[in-house]
């Protein structure tokens, strides 16, 4: 199992619906929980990342702040487009200190795409500071 | 182009004919546009417009909901506000009932986004109507200072300080950003 959500393994950030030139989505997947994309007001926000090709997810661990509802959506395509959803959380506030969330995803998902939208907020801004995703590439037989 | 944008919802509120249209307008037209005779909002007429913030090279773009102040409509108009980011409340300085009904707008619209500030301003428009003024700039600060607005007066007929509140809206939005990346880095 590798964490698969990082720049250093290929990983990219396909889509974005706002962000700061100082605080760019590419930090989500950075490898350190230092660094962090910001929303910039009003919700639903999103973003998607994509993998060099399809894998195989185990678990998904996403670092935020302010996050209030989260839909987390999987595409197989080689575009990022016919999502479906894998999971729906309603995180609680944690005052000074970042949210952690994990998700254990049925064994045999798997995704080419991730699409992760916050629905809603515990401020008017949030915080993305790290998604991990532990799987592994998936060998296609031919 | 600015740096970077912000966006943020601006909800209008007030009584009927208090001039939230007419404010709004103004505004959104660069003084342009006052609609004269009286047409009234059924619902939330919603309209955009990007505001520089001084001294960066940042942009607030503000999504205005001018809501119906008819009291028929209410039910319909706050759904319109999920997450309200900012609130404006109109009243007419020569009417004692839309003075009055400032709070009950205030607190509606707070109410929808109970855990988090949002700026807010008072407006007293109609200021060109002189004669008839009812409600006294002492009185409209007072109320403004009570609840944490920030007040302004204006006419909009005369196209007189209308940008203003929106300004200063768009400003203090920025400053809560501002605000917040700090306390994002804190959690680092
Ligand atoms: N004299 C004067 N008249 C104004 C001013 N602003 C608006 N009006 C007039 O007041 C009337 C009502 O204005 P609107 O802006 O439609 O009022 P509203 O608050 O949007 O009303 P609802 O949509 O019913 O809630 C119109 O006839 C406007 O021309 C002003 O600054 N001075
Ligand atoms: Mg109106």
């Amino acid at each position: 199992m590798f964490d698969l959500a990082l720049l250093s393994a290929g990983a990219c950030i396909a889509e974005v619906t706002s962000s700061d030139v100082n605080y760019p989505p590419e930090n989500i997947i950075d490898g350190t929980n230092e660094t962090f994309w910001t929303t910039t007001g009003l919700y639903p926000q999103h973003f998607i990342i994509s993998f060099t090709s399809p894998v195989l997810i185990q678990t998904v661990e996403i670092k935020c702040v302010n996050v209030k509802g989260l839909l987390v959506d999987r595409s197989v395509q080689n575009v990022p487009e016919d999502f479906e959803r894998i999971q729906k959380r309603v995180l609680d506030h944690v005052e000074g200190q970042q949210q952690t969330e994990e998700f254990q995803l049925a064994d045999d998902t798997t995704a080419q795409h991730l699409k992760f939208t916050i629905t809603s907020g515990h401020d008017h801004f949030a915080a993305v500071y790290r998604v991990h995703v532990n799987g592994r590439a998936v060998h296609q037989s031919m | 182009m600015p740096n970077n944008i912000l966006r943020g919802a601006c909800i209008v509120v007030g009584e009927p004919t208090s001039g939230k249209s007419a404010v709004t307008q103004v505004f959104h037209s660069d003084g342009s546009h006052f609609p004269k005779s009286y047409l009234m909002t059924v619902g939330v007429e919603l309209c955009t417009k990007t505001v520089n913030v001084p001294e960066t090279n940042d942009a607030v773009e503000l999504f205005i909901y001018d809501s119906a102040g008819k009291e028929l409509f209410y039910d319909h108009v706050q759904k319109h506000w999920d997450h309200p980011s900012m609130v404006m409340v109109v009243y007419d300085v020569t009417s004692e009932t839309s003075f009055n009904s400032c709070a009950k707008w205030l607190e509606r619209v707070r109410s929808h986004n109970h855990d988090v500030s949002i700026p807010g301003v008072l407006v007293a428009n109609k200021i060109d109507l002189d004669q008839r003024r009812v409600i006294s700039p002492k009185s409209g600060k007072e109320f403004a200072e009570s609840n944490g607005l920030e007040y302004f007066e204006c006419s909009a007929k005369e196209m007189q300080n209308v940008d203003q509140p929106f300004h200063y809206l768009a400003k203090q939005y920025y400053r809560l950003y501002q605000e917040k990346i700090e306390y994002f880095k804190s959690l680092a």
